[in-house]
C-alpha cells in the first residue's frame, strides 16, 4: 500500500512538471485511439448495411437481346432453372412491354421520362432469386460462362456486384484507416517516450542517489512506466469521450435518418470496442515508456 | 569483510586507475584510504559498490564474489553499503527528514519503521533539531551529517566515505570525523578515502596509501605520509 501512494505520487508530481508534453502526447493517443474507433464503428455501420443489404438481393436479372428467337429464350430459361444454386419457382420472364409497363407505373410521377419514347427501349428480362443471397455471384458466373446462346445474352446484372464495389471502396477506406492509426499509434509511443526521457533527465540526480542507496531496478523503473501508462489511459480516455459524442450526435442520426439505407450498429459493439481503446492506450503508453526506458536509464 | 585479490581496473584509453591491489580489510575495522587525486581511490569506491566492474581479479564482500553477482542482485549488494561523498548528494527539494527517510523507502520499509527511526538516527548525528530544514538551509558540514545520517539509516555492515571533509569547513572536519568514529564503534567498518593530512594523522588508524594505482604503504595506527 505504501508503495503504491509512493508511486502514485510520483507519476503525479512528474506529469505535472512536464505538463505540455505530457498533454502533447495524450492528445496523439487520442487521435490515433479516436480514429481507430471511428473507423471500427463506421465500419461495423457499413457491414451491417451489407448484411441487412444483402437479405433481399438474392436477385438476378437477365437481359436478352431483341434477337432472341423463342427457341433460344427456351433453351435459355431450361438452362436458369437447372442451375442448383438457382430457386426455380422464382424465375420469371418478362417480356419488354410488360417492363415498360412497369416502368411507367414506377415513375408514374415523372411522365417526362417515358412520354415521349417511340419505341419501347427495354429489353425482354429474366428475373431469379438465388436459394442463398450468398451465392449470386456464383449464379452470375455460372451463366455468363454456361448458358446457351450465351450471345443472346446482353447483360446479367446484380445487386451484389454494385455492393461488391462498395466493399472495395470501404476495404480500402478500411485499409487506410488502419495505416493511419498504427502511424498515429507509432507516433504516440514515441512522443510518450519523449515525455518520459524529460522526467528521466529532470530525475537523473534522483535516480542516482536511489542506485546509490540501494533501490531495485523495478522501484526507479516504475513511476516512469505508470507515467506512460498514465499517459495513455488519458488519451484513451479522451478517445471514448470523442468517440462516444461521435456515435450519439452523428452516427446515432444517420441511422435514424437514413433508414433506407439500414444502418446499424451491432448492439454488443461499443462494449468490446470502448475496453479495447483501453488497453489499446495502456499498451501505447507502457511501451512508450518501456522504449524510453531502454535507451536512457541504465540500472 | 572486504578482500581484493590482485584488482587491476583499466579505464579506456589504458588509463591504469588501479593496479594488481591485493588487501583484506577486517570486521569492525576504520581505514583511511589516502593518496593525491588521481591516485584511485574513488575507483577503489566505485569498484566496491559495483558502480564500476575490475578488469581483472576478485573482490569478495562478505565473502561473496561480487564479480560473479547477477545484476539484479546488485541493489541489495548497495543496501549492505553506506555511502558518503565529497559533494554530499542530498535531494534539494526534500527535508533533511525527508532525504533519510527515502533511503528507507526505497528498500521497501513502512513510513511507520521510517517515523520512528529518522529522527533517532538524526538525533545521532546532532540535527535531531533540524529534521524540517532544507539542505540549501545547512551548513556544509551540517549537510554532510544528513548524509551520513542517510547512509547509516539502514545500518549497513559497511560504511564508505569518498572525501567526506572535501566541502566541510575545516574546523568542522573532525567533528565529520568522530562521526564516522562513532558508527565505527558500533560494529560498521569503515573506509574513509580522504587526502586531509590532519585528519590522518589526528585520528591514528590503519592508513592504506595508493599512488598511480598500486598500493606503497599499509599500516596500522599510521599516519598521511605525503609531503
Amino acid at each position: 500500500m505504501n508503495k503504491v501512494t509512493y508511486f502514485a505520487a510520483e507519476t503525479w508530481g512528474s506529469l505535472r512538471k512536464n505538463l505540455i508534453l505530457a498533454v502533447a502526447a495524450i492528445a496523439v493517443v487520442a487521435v490515433s485511439l479516436g480514429i481507430l474507433g471511428l473507423v471500427v464503428m463506421g465500419w461495423n455501420m457499413f457491414s451491417n448495411m451489407i448484411k441487412n443489404a444483402e437479405r433481399k438481393v438474392g436477385e438476378v436479372d437477365v437481359y436478352l437481346s431483341d434477337l432472341t428467337t423463342e427457341e433460344e429464350r427456351a433453351a435459355i430459361e431450361e438452362f436458369l432453372v437447372s442451375i442448383p444454386e438457382v430457386d426455380p419457382a422464382t424465375v420469371i420472364y418478362k417480356n419488354k412491354d410488360t417492363a415498360l409497363q412497369e416502368f411507367k407505373e414506377r415513375f408514374k410521377d415523372q411522365p417526362e421520362l417515358w412520354e415521349y419514347i417511340d419505341e419501347n427501349p427495354l429489353p425482354n428480362s429474366y428475373e431469379l432469386l438465388t436459394k442463398d443471397p450468398k451465392d449470386v455471384g456464383l449464379v452470375v458466373g455460372e451463366i455468363n460462362n454456361n448458358a446457351p446462346y450465351r450471345e443472346r445474352i446482353e447483360d446479367i446484372k446484380s445487386a451484389s456486384s454494385a455492393i461488391e464495389k462498395l466493399e472495395n471502396i470501404f476495404d480500402k477506406f478500411r485499409q487506410i484507416g488502419i495505416i493511419g492509426v498504427l502511424a498515429l499509434a507509432i507516433v504516440a509511443i514515441l512522443l510518450v517516450s519523449v515525455t518520459i526521457q524529460v522526467a528521466i533527465f529532470a530525475r537523473r540526480r534522483e535516480i542516482g542517489i536511489m542506485k546509490l542507496v540501494g533501490a531495485t531496478n523495478w522501484f526507479i523503473r516504475w513511476p516512469f512506466i505508470m507515467e506512460g501508462i498514465a499517459e495513455g489511459l488519458l488519451g484513451s480516455l479522451l478517445a471514448i469521450v470523442v468517440a462516444w459524442a461521435v456515435k450519439v450526435w452523428i452516427l446515432d442520426k444517420l441511422i435514424e435518418n437514413l433508414q433506407f439505407l439500414r444502418l446499424s450498429l451491432s448492439s454488443g459493439l461499443i462494449a468490446v470496442l470502448f475496453p479495447c481503446m483501453i488497453v489499446g492506450g495502456i499498451i501505447i503508453g507502457a511501451l512508450g515508456s518501456a522504449y524510453a526506458l531502454g535507451r536512457f536509464l541504465e540500472v | 569483510m572486504i578482500r581484493m585479490r590482485r584488482v587491476t581496473k583499466v579505464y579506456k584509453g589504458n588509463v591504469y586507475a588501479l593496479e594488481e591491489v591485493t588487501l583484506d580489510i577486517e570486521r569492525g575495522e576504520f581505514t583511511f584510504l589516502v593518496g593525491p587525486s588521481g591516485s584511485g581511490k574513488s575507483t577503489f569506491i566505485k569498484l566496491l559498490i559495483k558502480e564500476e566492474v575490475p578488469t581483472a581479479g576478485q573482490i569478495y564482500i562478505a565473502d561473496t564474489n561480487i564479480n560473479q553477482m547477477r545484476k539484479w542482485k546488485v541493489p541489495y549488494l548497495r543496501r549492505k553499503i553506506g555511502c558518503v561523498f565529497q559533494d554530499f548528494k542530498l535531494l534539494p527539494h526534500k527535508t533533511v527528514y525527508q532525504n533519510v527517510a527515502y533511503a528507507m523507502e526505497v528498500t521497501g520499509k513502512s513510513h511507520r519503521v521510517a517515523e520512528q527511526q529518522v529522527p533517532e538516527v538524526l538525533k545521532l548525528v546532532g540535527l535531531g533539531h533540524k529534521l524540517d530544514a532544507f539542505p540549501d538551509e545547512l551548513s556544509g558540514g551540517e549537510q554532510q551529517r544528513v548524509a551520513i545520517a542517510r547512509a547509516f539509516i539502514n545500518r549497513p555492515p559497511i560504511l564508505l566515505a569518498d572525501e567526506p571533509t572535501g566541502n566541510v569547513d575545516p574546523s568542522l572536519a573532525e567533528g565529520i570525523v568522530r562521526l564516522l568514529e562513532k558508527i565505527n564503534s558500533a560494529g560498521t567498518t569503515v573506509i574513509m578515502a580522504t587526502h586531509d593530512k590532519q585528519i590522518v594523522n589526528a585520528f591514528r588508524k590503519r592508513v592504506i596509501a595508493l599512488e598511480n594505482g598500486r598500493i606503497i604503504r599499509d599500516q596500522d595506527r599510521g599516519v598521511y605520509g605525503y609531503e
